[in-house]
């Protein structure tokens, strides 16, 4: 597949799973926000209809710092994975300050430039309708 | 437990993986039906319990398992459509031995048929869509990478240790007729080092390659068994599974899985440790996944995988026979049928049908299933079975 075949990346409908509204709300205000269990105290990434550590339904969303480190990292480098048109696509598994870990791409790095243990920001990944939380080395 | 009657797996049907047939997974399913009928002498209307493997060229269809029932003339008075990825399969048997021994069902069939090379319909739903597919997160080889990274960075990784993997799996899959016939030459470790990066560090050669394919299991009483003339027994003597392990702790270590935990269990229902496993079929979606699992299992202490490897004559003459029949990395994945490939190889080892590639001594062999790709882990299902020839 050439590269002007690929259909330009859309966002994803918004609360296939569960409310996610401030999620989405978050990323055109270039906010990002998690779940948080009021009970706990702690946050939880992906969301979920429920609190992983009470089993309530207690939640709701707060905003991070989007400041973290990188816990794993790899560089998808070739078709079929979901990352056509941005070979090599640079994945990590991000450990925020908050406590929880989120996947996230480092849009513009090169493979090899993001090690575990960098330290990352905020950043984000433009798509043709709109944007999708992504990390840049700190 | 000398009161509780055995059953065991009693007979078994492998069709060859193939690319691209351009069949159904119910089709294929007739085939390996049809080679089961031929081989043991059963008929059609004798078997009375099914559990069919969720197939990923059904997509999310919920009706699979009785629409299997109407396409094979199938009436059974036990159905179990199974849904744990690559451990279904194993899974299903324990759920069939279970349904036999409370006269839920006399002769259960564990059907594993999926075609992945020709439709790949699965949509999995779930958080995926908005929280891990924009970012390219939900594909296997992405989370292996992100796995094998992790891996490496806390324990270092021996590439000649997972070449050894692969290239001890391909000689098997050279012996094995129902292998995809482009993967039966001999591998090499400069091909494997030459072979391109998927998802750093994860190559092509410690991947798998989906195909299409069935397979088919007899679950059933021993008294029944011998009372139909099957003299080749193999006994499900011990099982355990878990899944989500660690599922409530966001920064847990991603390089612990659930063979971990489930272990001990595993090993004190069959009365014996990892020294005494004759074979291991593990599930082998990457090589890596094979590693982590000789370590978390007991071969060896974490982090020492690789040396064990390299010290250890895995091929089918060796101490400690790895997936004789080349595996899904080099036998092709046929889908979600794959989780019954190395389970089927188990079996047919302890009924010493092994032929070019049969383990002497074929006592036991201890078989493994791994399914489900989650957030940001390793995986979610971790299901291991020792079996026993009887």
């Amino acid at each position: 597949m050439s590269e002007n075949t690929i259909p330009p990346r859309k966002l994803p409908r918004e609360n296939l799973y569960v409310d996610s509204a401030a999620f989405w709300q978050g990323t055109r205000e270039g906010r990002l926000l998690l779940q948080y269990c009021k009970d706990s105290g702690r946050f939880q990434h992906f969301p979920r209809p429920v609190s992983l550590y009470t089993g309530s339904r207690n939640l709701e969303w707060r905003e991070v710092s989007g400041q973290g480190t990188v816990y794993s990292v790899t560089a998808l480098r070739t078709p079929g994975l979901g990352a056509d048109g941005r070979l090599p696509c640079v994945l990590a598994l991000i450990e925020l300050e908050e406590g929880v870990r989120i996947l996230g791409n480092l849009p513009g790095s090169r493979p090899g430039e993001v090690r575990i243990g960098d330290r990352v920001k905020l950043a984000w990944d433009e798509l043709s309708d709109g944007r999708y939380p992504a990390f840049a080395l700190a | 437990m000398t009161t509780k009657q055995r059953i065991a797996i009693a007979n078994y049907a492998e069709i060859p993986n193939r690319l691209k047939t351009g069949r159904s997974a119910y089709d294929l399913a007739g085939e390996a039906l049809a080679a089961l009928l031929a081989k043991s002498g059963l008929a059609l209307e004798e078997i009375d319990g099914l559990s069919v493997t969720a197939a990923l060229s059904e997509g999310t269809n919920p009706f699979l398992a009785a629409y299997m029932c109407e396409a094979l003339g199938l009436s059974p008075t036990w159905l179990n459509l199974s849904g744990t990825g690559g451990c279904s399969a194993l899974s299903g048997v324990m759920s069939a031995v279970s349904a036999v021994r409370e006269g839920r069902c006399r002769i259960a069939v564990v059907l594993s048929a999926d075609a992945p090379s020709t439709n790949y319909r699965a949509d999995f739903g779930a958080q995926r869509p908005e929280f891990q597919e924009p970012q390219a997160a939900g594909r296997p080889p992405a989370a292996f990478g992100l796995l094998m990274s992790r891996y490496a960075h806390q324990y270092g990784l021996k590439e000649e240790a997972l070449a050894k993997i692969a290239m001890v799996q391909r000689g098997h899959a050279v012996l094995n007729d129902n292998a995809l016939p482009k993967l039966r030459t001999p591998l090499t470790l400069e091909e494997y080092k030459a072979s391109r990066v998927v998802a750093d560090p994860l190559r092509l050669l410690d991947s798998v390659m989906f195909c299409d394919g069935a397979n088919a299991l007899v679950v059933t009483s021993e008294e029944e068994a011998k009372r139909r003339g099957w003299s080749k027994l193999a006994i499900p003597t011990a099982f355990a599974e878990i899944t989500n392990f660690n599922g409530r702790e966001p920064l847990a270590d991603i390089t612990e899985s659930g063979f971990g935990h489930l272990a001990p269990r595993l090993f004190a229902q069959a009365g014996m440790g990892p020294a005494q496993v004759r074979m291991f079929q593990p599930y082998d979606d990457f090589t890596i996944a094979v590693q982590m699992q000789l370590e978390q299992l007991g071969f060896c202490e974490r982090g020492q995988g690789a040396q064990f490897i390299l010290d250890t004559d895995l091929t089918h003459q060796g101490k400690l026979p790895l997936n004789t029949g080349g595996g899904q990395i080099s036998a092709g994945q046929p889908g979600l049928a794959g989780g019954a490939l190395n389970l089927v190889e188990g079996v047919r080892q302890l009924f010493g049908e092994g032929g070019p590639r049969q383990v002497a001594g074929a006592r036991n062999a201890l078989v493994t299933g791994i399914g489900v790709i989650p957030y940001g882990r390793n995986w979610s299902t971790s299901a291991a079975m020792i079996l026993e020839a009887a």
